[in-house]
C-alpha cells in the first residue's frame, strides 16, 4: 500500500506559529542577537546615509546649475592671470553675427570686501551686462535692477543678492535699498536686492555677490585692461555645438596670435553633466563601501547560525523524531537568519536617521530618501537570505540520528 | 512471533538487515530480522550495547532505512515514503520516549508537550489545552509552566511521556526510558506505561535491562544483530 493513501502530507506547522519559535529563540539569546544585528545596523545605517549623502551631492549640483541655462556658453581665458591678447566687448558683438546665438556679452569677476554701515563681508561682484539678468533669471525682491541706461550712464549702482544683502543688513535685506555699500573701497548705491536663487553654497552664486554695471566696473574698480569672460547664449540646446563652432571661428579670425585655442569655451550643459557624472561617481563609491560592510556582517550572520545550528543540533533532531520536516527545519533557520537581519536593518536606518544632525555639524549636504530606507532595509533582508540560507540548509539537511545522539 | 489474540499488526518487519560499510568491510548490524508486534501489546526489547538494538529501534521509529527487506507500520509500507511522508508518519503513527528525555529546555512543560501537534498545524490554543489535559493525566498538573531544569528526572521523562502520547499514537517507542531514573521514579515510568498500554497503546521498550524486561513480561532477545524469544 502506498503510504501516501494513508498519510496526508500538507499539515504544516503555521506560519504564525513558525514566526513564534523564531522570536522565542531570538529573545532567548538577546545578546548574541544584538552582536549579530550590530554589523547589520551599521552596514544599514551606512548605505541610509550614502544614499542621503549622494542625493545631497546630486541635488547640491542641481541647484548650482539651476540658474544656468542649458544653453549657455561661457568663453574665458585658459589661463588665469593677466593675458596678452584677451577677449574683449568686440567679441561679443561679433559672436551675435552668428545666427545660433541670441545673447552676447561680456562679465568681470572679481572679488573684495563688501562694506555697509559696521558689517564687512568677503564676498565677489560681478560686472555685467542688463540682458545677464534676463538669461539667468534673476529677479529683484526689493527695488529695480540693472537697466540699459546705467550701462551707458556708467552709474555706480549695485544690485546685491539676497544673501549679501542680508548679511549686511543682520536679517533685514529690503532696508539696504538706497544705501551706499562699498566695494573694495569704492562707493556704490545699492538700486535693488535680488531675489534668493537658493545657490549660497555654489562658488559661483548669485545670492552671495553684488551685481554693478560692467562700465561701471571698468571705470572704477578694474580699468579697462581687463580680462573679461563672455557669456552667449545659443538659440537652442540643440544649436549649441554649432554656437560652439561659429565661436572658434571667429576667434581664429580676430585672435591671430593665438587663435581660438588660447581660450576655453565652456558650455553649461556638458559641465552640468559632467557634476551629474562626479556626484553619481561618488555615490557609488560610498554606496560599494556600504555594501561590503554588510557584507562582512552577513558573514558573521553565517557564523552565528552555523553556531546555533551546531548548540541546537539535538533540538533539531529530536523536532523531526516528532514530525518537523526538512522544509520545515529549513525556514525556521531561514527566517532566524532574516528576522535578525531585518530588525537590524530597521535599527540601522533608524540610526541612521539620528545620525544626520553629524552630517550638518561637518557640513555635508544630505537628502534622507524613502530610496535609502528601501534600499537599506532590502539590503539587509537579502543579505540575511543569503548568508542565511547555507546554515539552515545545513540543519534541515541532519541526519536526525546523528543530531539526537549530539551532545 | 509475537502472538497475541488480536490479529492486526501494528509493526511487521520481513527479513529486514542493515548493513554499514566499515573501510570496505561490510558490517551486518541487523540480521533478518521477522518481528510482528500485535495492536495493544507491550514488548521489551533486550539487547547488550552493541547488540543492534538501536539500530532496530531507528529503524522501526521511521528515522533510518533498513538496506533489505520490508517494513510496515500500522499497515502502511514504510520503505515507499519519501522524507515528507516519513515526517509525517513519526508525527501521526509513533510517539518517541528517549533515555534522555529530551526536552526543550527554553521551553515549559506545555510548550515542550505541544510541539508534536504544532508541527501538525494545529492551532496553539487546541494544543495547549491538549498538553494541559496530558500533563494532568500523568500527575504534572502542578508542573505546567515549569521549564525541564526546574523538574526532577522522573518529572521530565513524565512531560516526554506525555508529548509521545499527544498524538495519540498507536506505537510507543521507549528508548531505555528509565535508564537515566532511580529506581522509585522507574517504577513510577513503567507504570504508566502499563497504564497507557491498557489504554490501547502498542508499547515498545528497548532496554539492556533485565529487570525492565521482566517487568513488562514479554521479551525479545536481540543479539548480535538477530531476534530470539528466548
Amino acid at each position: 500500500m502506498r503510504p501516501s493513501c494513508i498519510v496526508k502530507v500538507g499539515d504544516y506547522l503555521q506560519f504564525k506559529q513558525l514566526i513564534k519559535l523564531i522570536l522565542n529563540n531570538i529573545f532567548q539569546n538577546k545578546g548574541r542577537t544584538f552582536l549579530t544585528t550590530l554589523g547589520v545596523i551599521v552596514g544599514t545605517a551606512t548605505i541610509f546615509l550614502v544614499v542621503a549623502i549622494g542625493k545631497g551631492a546630486e541635488s547640491q549640483v542641481n541647484e548650482q546649475y539651476a540658474q544656468l541655462n542649458v544653453g549657455t556658453i561661457i568663453v574665458s581665458a585658459a589661463q588665469r592671470g593677466p593675458a596678452a591678447d584677451p577677449l574683449t566687448e568686440e567679441d561679443a558683438t561679433r559672436f551675435l553675427e552668428s545666427s545660433n546665438i541670441d545673447y552676447a556679452f561680456p562679465m568681470l569677476r572679481g572679488g573684495g570686501d563688501i562694506n555697509y554701515e559696521n558689517f564687512s563681508y568677503q564676498g565677489s561682484y560681478s560686472a555685467i551686462y542688463p540682458e545677464f539678468q534676463t538669461v539667468n533669471h534673476l529677479t529683484v525682491y526689493e527695488g529695480r535692477e540693472l537697466v540699459e541706461e546705467d550701462e551707458t550712464e556708467h552709474n555706480r549702482y549695485a544690485v546685491l543678492g539676497y544673501e549679501l544683502a542680508n548679511t549686511l543688513t543682520d536679517g533685514n535685506p529690503a532696508e539696504i535699498v538706497g544705501k551706499n555699500v562699498t566695494i573694495s573701497r569704492r562707493k556704490f548705491e545699492v538700486i535693488g536686492v535680488y531675489e534668493r536663487i537658493g545657490d549660497s553654497s555654489s562658488p559661483m552664486g548669485y545670492d552671495d555677490a553684488a551685481l554693478i554695471p560692467y562700465s561701471a566696473a571698468q571705470r572704477y574698480l578694474m580699468g579697462t585692461r581687463t580680462n573679461p569672460t563672455i557669456l552667449a547664449q545659443a538659440k537652442d540646446i540643440d544649436s549649441v555645438q554649432s554656437a560652439i563652432q561659429d565661436i572658434q571661428y571667429i576667434l581664429d579670425e580676430t585672435h591671430r596670435a593665438g587663435g581660438s585655442d588660447q581660450f576655453r569655451i565652456m558650455d553649461a550643459g556638458s559641465s552640468l553633466a559632467a557634476a551629474q557624472e562626479s556626484a553619481r561617481t561618488l555615490s557609488l563609491l560610498l554606496l560599494s563601501v556600504a555594501v561590503v560592510v554588510l557584507i562582512v556582517s552577513g558573514i558573521g550572520i553565517m557564523n552565528v547560525m552555523f553556531v546555533t545550528v551546531k548548540e541546537r543540533t539535538k533540538e533539531i533532531g529530536l523536532l523531526r523524531a516528532i514530525g518537523a520536516k526538512k522544509n520545515e527545519v529549513l525556514s525556521q533557520f531561514l527566517i532566524e537568519a532574516v528576522l535578525i537581519s531585518l530588525m537590524g536593518g530597521i535599527v540601522g536606518v533608524i540610526m541612521g536617521f539620528c545620525a544626520m544632525p553629524l552630517l550638518d555639524y561637518f557640513d555635508l549636504p544630505y537628502k534622507a530618501s524613502v530610496n535609502g530606507v528601501l534600499l537599506g532595509v532590502t539590503f539587509s533582508t537579502v543579505t540575511g537570505v543569503f548568508f542565511g540560507f547555507y546554515p539552515a540548509w545545513k540543519a534541515s539537511g541532519l541526519d536526525p540520528i546523528e543530531a539526537l545522539r549530539h551532545e | 512471533m509475537i502472538m497475541t489474540n488480536t490479529t492486526k499488526c501494528t509493526i511487521e518487519t520481513r527479513n529486514i538487515d542493515k548493513i554499514y560499510q566499515n573501510g570496505g568491510e561490510d558490517l551486518k548490524v541487523l540480521d533478518n530480522i521477522n518481528l510482528k508486534v500485535y495492536e495493544g501489546s507491550f514488548i521489551a526489547i533486550l539487547g547488550p550495547s552493541g547488540s543492534g538494538k538501536s539500530t532496530l529501534m531507528n529503524i522501526l521509529g521511521c528515522l533510518d532505512v533498513p538496506s533489505r527487506g520490508e517494513y510496515y507500520l500500522d499497515g502502511i509500507n514504510v520503505l515507499d515514503a519519501n522524507d515528507n511522508e516519513l515526517a509525517q508518519i513519526r508525527n501521526q503513527n509513533i510517539g518517541f520516549v528517549f533515555q534522555q528525555f529530551n526536552l526543550l529546555p527554553k521551553m515549559n512543560a506545555i510548550q515542550n508537550v505541544m510541539l508534536p501537534l504544532l508541527y501538525r498545524g494545529i492551532s496553539e490554543a487546541e494544543c495547549s489545552q491538549k498538553a494541559v489535559d496530558a500533563l494532568n493525566r500523568l500527575g504534572l498538573g502542578d508542573r505546567l509552566r515549569h521549564r525541564p531544569q526546574q523538574l526532577s528526572g522522573g518529572q521530565q521523562q513524565r512531560v516526554a511521556i506525555a508529548r509521545a502520547i499527544i498524538t495519540n499514537p498507536n506505537l510507543v517507542l521507549a528508548d531505555e526510558p528509565t535508564g537515566n531514573l532511580d529506581s522509585k521514579s522507574s517504577q513510577e515510568v513503567m507504570k504508566i506505561f502499563h497504564e497507557l498500554n491498557r489504554k490501547g497503546h502498542t508499547i515498545v521498550v528497548i532496554t539492556h535491562d533485565q529487570e525492565v524486561a521482566e517487568e513488562i513480561g514479554e521479551i525479545i532477545y536481540i543479539r548480535d544483530g538477530k531476534l530470539y524469544e528466548n
